[in-house]
């Protein structure tokens, strides 16, 4: 598709050195939601995504990222001004620290480096039973395991059972089930909770 | 099997940071978070006896590992295929729960992705989508 064949080009010029590029272009928005619907994915079912790359930060040399993947696999990203980059919450790339859990979606060039289009550090989706509520924080129970999900006032959103999102986590129960997404604190059992789908 | 709308979520397996790193290769033994894999409630007795989309009012069919399903998310029309490598989402414990976009809804989980596969359709920030299903 011509769309995808400007978007590839766009990036590669941007990682090679180019004119810079901005969150929206002359294509439209690079925010996520927009990328994904305009990028056709040709993974056959089962294998790896080469376009895609997770991983802990060991380097960050400008505007690059070399990631030690989980697998042993080594990945070299490059970063972009048209990168989404997440990590607890839309964010910049200065937020990025040695350490840092990665997932990363981008376009593969010709000598390996994966020029990201959609960056998320640290971010965790969890299934887990309330053990017990503080003061903005969350005991949780995840497969076994007692984590702690500290809540962010005026950050932390919670969904009851589809209804839209509010600040509001006084409805959650100890016991109930929970879906987190959030942002995990790295080499501890703590993470900041984004988001909190809870089925009461 | 006709297109199956309901609620899509995305969860790590395999080698993983963080939390993650406890949670293994999933039921069929080789599910990895950077491939395009998926969990499906009903990939057996065993597993449908955990997740139990039925109480939901929700009937799934019998796929096994490997079998291949395309999913659809219905906020941008995005489709992504992916091979059966887990039993999940425990569909029972979230009954009812419905995500939007719009007029485009999806109710009760029926299917959980790899994040390399959830991040080709949405941002893995999303957490939660309305989806179709289907084996075409």
């Amino acid at each position: 598709m011509a769309n995808t064949m400007d978007r590839r080009r766009l990036l590669s010029t941007a990682v090679l050195g180019g004119a810079g590029i901005a969150g929206a272009t002359a294509l439209g928005s690079l925010a996520p939601e927009a990328a994904f619907a305009a990028e056709p994915v040709k993974v056959v079912p089962g294998q790896p995504d080469p376009n895609f790359a997770e991983g802990r930060v060991t380097t960050i040399n400008g505007s690059v990222v070399l990631l030690a993947g989980s697998d042993g696999a080594l990945y070299r990203i490059q970063v972009t001004n048209g990168t989404s980059i997440w990590k607890f919450q839309p964010t910049t790339f200065d937020r990025l620290e040695k350490g840092d859990g990665m997932y990363v979606r981008g376009v593969r060039l010709p000598d390996g480096t994966l020029a990201a289009d959609s960056l998320w550090a640290n971010i965790v989706n969890l299934t887990a039973h309330i053990a017990s509520v503080g003061r903005n924080v969350l005991h949780l129970d995840h497969h076994g395991r007692r984590l702690i999900g500290h809540v962010v006032p005026g950050t932390t959103a919670a969904v009851y059972n589809g209804t839209p999102a509010i600040s509001d986590i006084s409805l959650l129960r100890v016991g109930g089930h929970v879906q987190i997404i959030g942002a995990w604190h790295p080499d501890t059992n703590e993470i900041s909770i984004a988001t909190v789908y809870a089925a009461n | 099997m006709a297109a199956v709308t309901g609620e899509v979520s995305w969860f790590c397996c395999g080698s993983a940071w963080g939390p993650c790193a406890s949670t293994g290769r999933g039921a069929c033994g080789t599910c990895t978070s950077g491939n395009f894999q998926h969990a499906w409630p009903n990939a057996s007795a065993a597993c449908l006896a955990i997740t139990r989309p039925d109480t939901c009012g929700t009937s799934l069919s019998r796929r096994t590992c490997g079998f291949v399903h395309y999913t659809t998310n219905l906020c941008n029309g995005a489709r992504v295929g992916t091979s059966i490598a887990d039993c999940g989402p425990q569909t029972d414990l979230f009954c009812g729960e419905r995500a939007c976009c719009g007029s485009s809804c999806g109710t009760n989980r029926i299917i959980d992705l790899t994040p390399a596969a959830y991040s080709a359709i949405a941002s893995l920030s999303t957490g939660l989508r309305p989806c179709s299903v289907n084996t075409v």
